[in-house]
């Protein structure tokens, strides 16, 4: 049972990140962007780390999307209504560049053997072994990575602000 | 003071050398009378080393002392001096010429540019020399060979505003050159071969056989080669006439007595490994015979007094060389003494004739100098008979050595050619000796200006004369032993096995009518005064008297090969800078670089996506690589 | 539940649109876009590693939650850069931003 609905996430998915490169709006592939991300978090929980899911569902799904749909809105370059191409030229040999690396990925992925049981058996990650990693292994990391958000944050206000007279 | 202290006699004069170099120009009378002294002092020291070496007796022979020079890895090279029977001689008779020309030059050089630098070159010539007649080692040996070459050629281009000097300086630098290599050579194959540098190491291991034949004929040729051109013999013999460029004392010193000896003195030291590499000796004599007949024949046409001497000292060395093509060293060195004496007497007495006639050397200006020159013209005389080789003077005694010599050779042709040749000697000798002293002045001018020399240059060519007069007595024994030898020269020279010196009367006979035979045709030719004959000889055969008065076109043969071999080499390396090195390479990869930049801009379009496009193919293509090489 | 080599070959899908997005798309924004799908792409890959390699101490999950926040720190810087692009040159194309052209 838990196999199908896998299946049908794995579906969803890549239906989605497909529209993402092929829709012809923009504010449709934000859209197609925000079930993607969801599928993924989906993902997530089938390999039993919640936590993880829950992240990605508030950050990628509330954070970045809004972010991205905020930042489509103010690019709006379309304004007399018709629909500018969104592809550039060197779309068709991109197809073949991703095909490739699909094709290349797929067969190490598939052709290796893992190292330990990989036949899919019952998984479980408990939450309290995250936050002990987090906290104490990765204790460092983590409050860089804090230090991070905060540059990243000034940096884009700076970047963004307007000045006098704009 | 004993012969190991010999080093002191080439020492003196080295410090000399230095000390006139350096302050030569600042010293009172320019330093003449301190180069006297230098070589004064080596001529003394000879006397006790002398002394000194006969009385160690002939157990102790050869005397030797050395240093350790340099130990790199399995390298050990030792240097030092021998001094032996043969080393002896040279010692005598360099110190005495030198001597003897050192005080002649106070009188012929005076007055000259650079008279301080002279005496400052003739101390470090005297200095080299003599260490190369020590050496106890090729290397040392050779360091000295190319001093003493250096030291011509500083000499004979000693008046080098003259373009003459120059060019006869350079000419005598490179054809000694040729053969200098062939010695470096020879060293360098026999080194390989014995391991060792030592001449004495070398000697007895070429007689116990232990170098493989071919190879020491190959490197014996070319050590001979060294000794060929240094002694000037034919086909090197070009440079030595030229070289008469130089002041005369320095062509009496070295271009005479000892510098052109030194491939005597190489020959003779390493006779013994000659003697075992199969055909070196049959080459040696052919070598001899051969300059000794072209140079007669040379020296019959030619006008100036210093290239006649020339001429004959070349074929003097061709004596040599034969007598030790015939396993005789003791003739050799016989000769090479007695001709010292002569043939210096010979050249400094033209020296005062140049130096009275106010520089002149044509024969065409000269005669009748006898009475207005009394002293140089006797002097000139013993010397002139010596060199043609009248009894009892030296050049009898030596030659008739060598002639006895040349009976080794089956079939007597050697002795046959050679005693030609000695007809020769005499013809032009009198012949020189006629139309310089005797007969009617031919440049009256000249001839009212003459005058005897100063003392100075005179003193010693009556030194000279007196040993040239006496000094071929020394191969008997009764007067070897008075002196203090084990015996007579040739026994005391001999290395090896020594023969009592007895007169082979028949062939002494021979040698006699042989001076005289060319003496008496040449008076009869030249007698008088009077060139009528000659000029009538001459003008029978107008094409064989331009031959030997162009020397036998050597010199248009060897300027012609030089200018058609160097300048087409030169012209295919020209070509192959200008197209290949330049052209090709030099612009060839500007322009490569330049073009192929040309191409490879276009990369770079500027738009991102292209870039983008780069990185993802770039990996893909990396990827896939991958996996095809790992399988 | 599905072996390890679903989720690899799901992710492996993933990446390759998402590189096919960031070449092909004319617009920054969906550009952006493209390149958050590869970097989950890429978090999927790990987080799976994690669970099946490495449940006793799933570091492959700690690395995801760190992809996503840097991600989400680099998508807001990213787009503040646009919104500057956009505002000089009334356009979010990247083609037309080809000055260094030789």
């Amino acid at each position: 049972m838990t196999e199908v609905l896998w299946w049908f996430f794995a579906a969803i998915i890549v239906a989605a990140s497909l529209g993402v490169v092929v829709a012809r709006s923009v504010i449709h592939s934000a859209i197609f962007l925000i079930g993607s991300l969801a599928g993924v978090g989906a993902m997530y929980v089938f390999l039993t780390v919640d936590f993880l899911a829950l992240v990605q569902f508030l950050i990628y799904g509330g954070a970045v999307t809004v972010l991205i749909l905020l930042a489509l809105m103010l690019t709006r370059a379309d304004v007399t209504g018709i629909p500018e191409k969104l592809n550039g030229p060197q779309a068709p040999f991109a197809a073949l560049v991703g095909a490739g690396l699909m094709a290349i990925l797929i067969g190490v992925a598939v052709g290796t053997t893992w190292p330990g049981d990989v036949s899919g058996r019952a998984l479980n990650v408990p939450i309290e072994l995250i936050s002990q990693k987090l906290f104490l292994d990765y204790g460092p990391p983590f409050v860089i990575a804090s230090v991070l958000l905060l540059v990243a944050l000034v940096g884009a206000i700076i970047l963004a602000r307007q000045e006098e007279g704009e | 003071m004993g012969a190991e202290q010999a080093w002191l006699l080439a020492a003196v004069p080295a410090g000399m050398f230095v000390v006139l170099a350096l302050f030569g120009r600042y010293l009172p009378r320019k330093g003449d009378f301190l180069g006297v002294l230098a070589i004064g002092t080596s001529f003394v020291l000879f006397f006790f080393v002398l002394h000194n070496f006969l009385n160690a007796g002939e157990a102790n022979w050869p005397m030797t002392r050395d240093i350790r020079w340099s130990d790199i890895g399995a390298f050990h090279l030792r240097m030092g001096i021998a001094v032996d029977q043969i080393t002896i001689v040279m010692f005598g008779v360099v110190t005495t010429v030198a001597l003897m020309v050192n005080i002649f030059s106070i009188g012929y050089m005076k007055g000259e540019p650079r008279y301080w630098w002279f005496f400052a070159v003739l101390q470090l010539f005297a200095a080299s020399m003599l260490m190369l007649v020590m050496a106890d080692n090729l290397l040392l040996l050779y360091i000295s060979w190319e001093l003493v070459g250096a030291c011509s050629f500083l000499l004979i281009g000693f008046y080098w505003e003259k373009r003459s000097a120059t060019e006869a300086a350079k000419k005598a630098f490179i054809t000694t050159r040729v053969g200098d290599v062939g010695l470096l050579i020879g060293i360098i194959l026999l080194h390989k071969a014995t391991g060792t540098f030592n001449i004495q190491a070398i000697i007895e291991q070429a007689k116990a056989g232990e170098i493989g034949s071919t190879y020491l004929f190959v490197s014996m040729c070319f050590v001979f080669l060294g000794a060929m051109g240094k002694s000037a013999q034919v086909p090197f013999h070009v440079w030595l006439p030229d070289a008469m460029e130089g002041p005369t004392p320095v062509s009496a010193l070295i271009h005479a007595a000892t510098m052109v000896v030194a491939g005597v003195y190489l020959t003779a030291r390493m006779l013994p490994v000659f003697e075992v590499a199969d055909g070196m000796m049959l080459i040696i004599t052919l070598v001899g015979l051969t300059t000794a007949l072209v140079t007669g024949f040379i020296a019959l046409a030619q006008t100036d007094i210093k290239k006649v001497l020339a001429y004959s000292t070349v074929g003097q060395l061709g004596f040599m060389f034969v007598a030790l093509g015939c396993g005789r060293p003791d003739a050799a060195m016989f000769h090479l003494m007695t001709h010292a004496f002569f043939k210096a007497l010979l050249f400094l007495g033209s020296g005062s004739v140049i130096a009275a006639t106010h520089h002149n050397q044509e024969m065409d200006k000269l005669g009748g100098l006898w009475k207005k020159m009394p002293i140089t013209g006797t002097t000139f005389l013993v010397g002139s008979l010596a060199l043609a080789g009248v009894v009892p003077l030296a050049g009898f005694w030596s030659k008739d050595e060598i002639l006895a010599g040349t009976q080794t050779w089956s079939g007597g042709w050697v002795t046959i050619v050679l005693g030609f040749a000695a007809i020769m000697t005499a013809f032009y000798t009198t012949r020189l000796f006629i139309r310089t002293f005797l007969g009617k002045p031919l440049d009256q001018h000249v001839h009212d200006h003459t005058h005897e020399s100063p003392a100075v240059m005179t003193l010693p060519l009556i030194f000279l004369a007196i040993l040239a007069a006496i000094s071929g007595l020394v191969v008997f024994n009764g007067v070897g032993k008075a002196l203090g030898f084990p015996g007579g020269f040739t026994e005391f020279v001999f290395l090896e096995e020594p023969e009592r010196y007895h007169i082979d009367w028949a062939l002494a006979g021979g040698s006699v009518v042989l001076a005289v035979v060319g003496i008496y045709f040449s008076s009869w030719m030249y007698w008088g005064g009077s060139l009528v004959r000659s000029t009538r000889l001459a003008e029978f055969q107008p094409r064989i008297y331009e031959m030997l008065q162009r020397k036998f076109y050597f010199d248009e043969l060897y300027q012609g090969a030089i200018d058609r071999g160097v300048l087409g080499f030169s012209y295919i390396v020209s070509w192959f800078d200008r197209y290949v090195v330049n052209d090709t390479g030099v612009d060839g990869s500007a322009q490569m670089t330049g073009y192929s930049g040309f191409l490879l801009k276009h990369l770079q379009t500027g738009k991102v996506p292209n870039y983008a496009m780069g990185i993802a193919l770039g990996v893909v293509v990396l990827a896939a690589a991958g996996l095809v090489v790992r399988g | 539940m599905v072996p390890l080599d679903n989720y690899l070959v799901l992710s492996a899908i993933i990446f390759s649109i998402g590189v096919y997005g960031v070449l092909a798309r004319r617009s920054a924004v969906l550009i952006l876009m493209s390149v958050e799908l590869m970097l989950n792409a890429v978090s999927l890959n790990f987080v799976a590693f994690a669970a099946y390699l490495d449940p006793t101490r799933i570091t492959g999950a700690i690395f995801a939650v760190f992809v996503i926040t840097v991600a989400a720190a680099e998508v807001g810087l990213a787009l503040a850069i646009v919104i500057r692009l956009f505002r000089n040159r009334a356009t979010a194309n990247v083609d037309e931003a080809a000055s260094l052209k030789w």
